[in-house]
């Protein structure tokens, strides 16, 4: 069975999703079934994997309950230094969120094939790391039982958050965001776990898919609402993932202090938040295309395409970086230049170049199709790039602070092992969360790699079923190509 | 309801036969498919979606909301910030947009919920669990001499089992 497929030539498009390129070694709509469902049975690395993840869960949990006896103190805040690496996280997480989105929706708008084999775990991606940075906020205050105080609702208390603070936004953001991604990745499963209903044989679990899959049939009246909702769903959610980390990044740009204050924030911000997005996904998915033998579905076209976006987000990261100091440079601020002198030179130089050669010089490997298409340094760069994006919420968030106006608002930061400690459970939180999930439902849309594979067809193709693209074949039966 | 089911695995038999049971008029046509086809579609011959309406209607509805609340929490607790007005519209656009797509994406897939029939809570009658894996099916409800009429373009199209169901 091959594995791969080969590279596009000769002014071939990639993202027009025909069968025979996008899925050389898939033959009929029984083999994606068996295959995909398939992955689900659990394995002894899974299990060893969760269990990981659960430690790691808990060592957090046991470090907030700490926190929260002892008081904020516990983390490393030293003033001037009162945001660290809970916000930092915080950022870092809604950031890894944002490229399940792109690649669900702004991809499914703009009808990008590569995107089908890899959404699902996208999708899935961001609704788990949004929920991870949700926790970040309340892990930050003081008292975090009153974290609710945010949301505007008739209290007893009869006062109202103010609308005119980012922290405010945030929560509506946020708060949108994690409905409509979890909506999202649901609508899309509904299909799905009707295929799993229908093929499972153990009562208990056949009764609970059929009330995932609420009673869904596949019928055509169906599948016209569906297909129309989602489609807009896609229209909302596009225009939702600039907003949401363009609101984050007003947390930072509507202060006055020097490195914040700045109006490419959101763009910034945006940028970054895909190009981190994306390398978790090329961290999550090469793994599991291995575990679940699933490279002739996660192509290496695929991955090629993908790493072909992470170049380019790159690039706009870096070109953001460069228009900073090339702004602080320009504005003749005193303050501003110190700042980005520092950042760079001085008390924080070894963060930011951390952050300059894992995000915006490593990424330029991908130049070279060879490395695109090699899996394995995918991986590696991948794990580079969430290793340089943490650090660049680091470099944002603290050098900032330490370096404000003032030498007596001139100070030092140290994490204490409370913030690691709860670092760490934000990763264990994530991926317990995503290994449950990938045991439970689906990793890839079965419906939706099924439109890309050619249907069995009577009269005359089944020789070659890749000679089946609708649209190709019989058009009195096709009618729309797709 | 009664009926006649078919289940085909070629796609342009279960096609053709929804075309020729279409001219017959023998009954109302469900079909079956495990991804959306738009050969289908075409041979059903069924509307636009009214999906869109409520994403419309709701959108701005939620947009009107978004607005609404801010200005109304800030006239009633008002603060001062930064000299600016009390109602600032520019920085409650935020919460404007943020409502309108929660309100406007969740009314959407409540009517696309409404639409489909779904949640459904029977499923006994005119599906078989093959047609979310590899076969197409064809319902159409009819009984009596058009029921046969219906078994009979079933079968002649490649039907792999054609049977009643009540």
């Amino acid at each position: 069975m091959a594995t791969t497929a080969a590279p596009y030539r000769g002014g071939e498009r990639p993202n027009i999703p025909s069968a025979a390129k996008r899925f050389p070694a898939i033959n009929d709509y029984e083999q994606v079934d068996r295959e995909i469902a398939g992955t689900l049975r659990p394995t002894l690395g899974w299990f060893a994997a969760l269990g990981i993840a659960i430690l790691c869960m808990l060592i957090g949990a046991t470090t907030w309950t700490y926190q929260i006896h002892e008081g904020l103190g516990a983390a490393g805040y030293q003033p001037p230094v009162m945001w660290g690496v809970y916000i930092i996280t915080f950022v870092f997480w809604v950031g890894i969120g944002h490229a399940g989105t792109l690649i669900s929706a702004i991809l499914y708008l703009f009808r990008a094939g590569f995107r089908t084999s890899i959404y699902r775990v996208s999708e899935a991606m961001t609704v788990f790391a949004v929920m991870t940075a949700g926790l970040f906020p309340i892990l930050h205050l003081g008292r975090p039982w009153k974290f609710f105080y945010l949301i505007p609702y008739p209290n007893w208390r009869l006062i109202w958050p103010n609308p005119k603070s980012p922290l405010v936004w945030d929560v509506f953001a946020i708060l949108t965001y994690l409905t409509i991604s979890s909506t999202f990745l649901y609508i899309g499963l509904i299909p799905d776990i009707a295929i799993l209903r229908d093929r499972e044989k153990n009562p208990v679990r056949k009764a609970i898919l059929a009330t995932l899959a609420l009673g869904w049939r596949n019928s055509d009246r169906e599948w016209r609402h569906f297909t129309r909702a989602y489609l807009f769903l896609a229209a909302f959610a596009t225009p939702l993932v600039l907003s949401v980390h363009s609101v984050v990044s007003f947390d930072f740009a509507m202060a006055l202090t020097p490195g914040w204050h700045a109006t490419i924030f959101p763009p910034y911000f945006v940028a970054g938040a895909i190009f981190s997005g994306i390398g978790m996904v090329f961290t999550i998915v090469i793994p599991l295309r291995k575990a679940f033998k699933l490279e002739h579905y996660v192509t290496l076209n695929d991955l090629d395409a993908a790493a072909k976006l992470c170049l380019f987000t790159s690039m706009v990261v870096g070109l953001a970086y460069l228009t900073e100091f090339q702004v602080a440079w320009m504005s003749g601020n005193k303050f501003e230049q110190d700042y980005f002198w520092n950042r760079v030179f001085g008390q924080w130089a070894w963060a930011a170049w951390i952050m300059l050669i894992c995000n915006m010089i490593l990424p330029l490997s991908l130049w070279s199709q060879k490395l695109r298409r090699n899996p394995m340094w995918l991986f590696i760069l991948s794990i580079f790039i969430n290793i340089g994006m943490w650090f660049e919420r680091f470099v944002i968030v603290v050098p900032s602070l330490s370096h404000e106006f003032e030498p007596w608002q001139w100070g030092s930061y140290r994490p204490t092992w409370v913030d690691y400690g709860i670092l760490l459970g934000s990763f264990g939180w994530f991926f317990m969360w995503f290994l449950l999930f990938i045991k439970q439902l689906p990793v890839m849309a079965m419906a939706e790699i099924k439109e890309v594979v050619p249907p069995r067809m009577k009269h005359g193709h089944d020789d070659d079923p890749h000679n089946l693209a609708a649209g190709t074949i019989d058009p009195d039966i096709t009618g729309v190509a797709h | 309801m009664q009926g006649v089911l078919g289940a085909f695995h070629h796609i342009d038999s279960a096609v053709h036969a929804v075309e020729e049971l279409k001219k017959s008029r023998v009954g109302d046509i469900t079909v079956y498919t495990p991804t959306p086809r738009h050969e289908f579609e075409h041979a059903l011959e069924h509307g636009p979606s009214k999906v869109r309406v409520f994403t419309l209607i709701f959108g701005l509805c939620g947009v009107t909301f978004g607005y609404w609340i801010p200005v109304w929490m800030s006239d009633y607790w008002p603060l001062v910030v930064g000299g600016k007005a009390i109602a600032s519209w520019v920085p409650f656009t935020i919460l404007g947009f943020e409502v309108m797509v929660l309100v406007g994406g969740l009314a959407t897939v409540f009517a696309m919920f409404g639409f489909a029939g779904i949640p459904r809570l029977t499923m006994t009658v005119g599906y078989d669990g093959r047609f979310s894996g590899g076969h197409f099916g064809v319902w159409v409800a009819a009984e009596g001499n058009d029921a046969a009429t219906a078994e009979s373009i079933l079968k002649k199209h490649g039907a792999e089992e054609v049977r009643r169901e009540r």
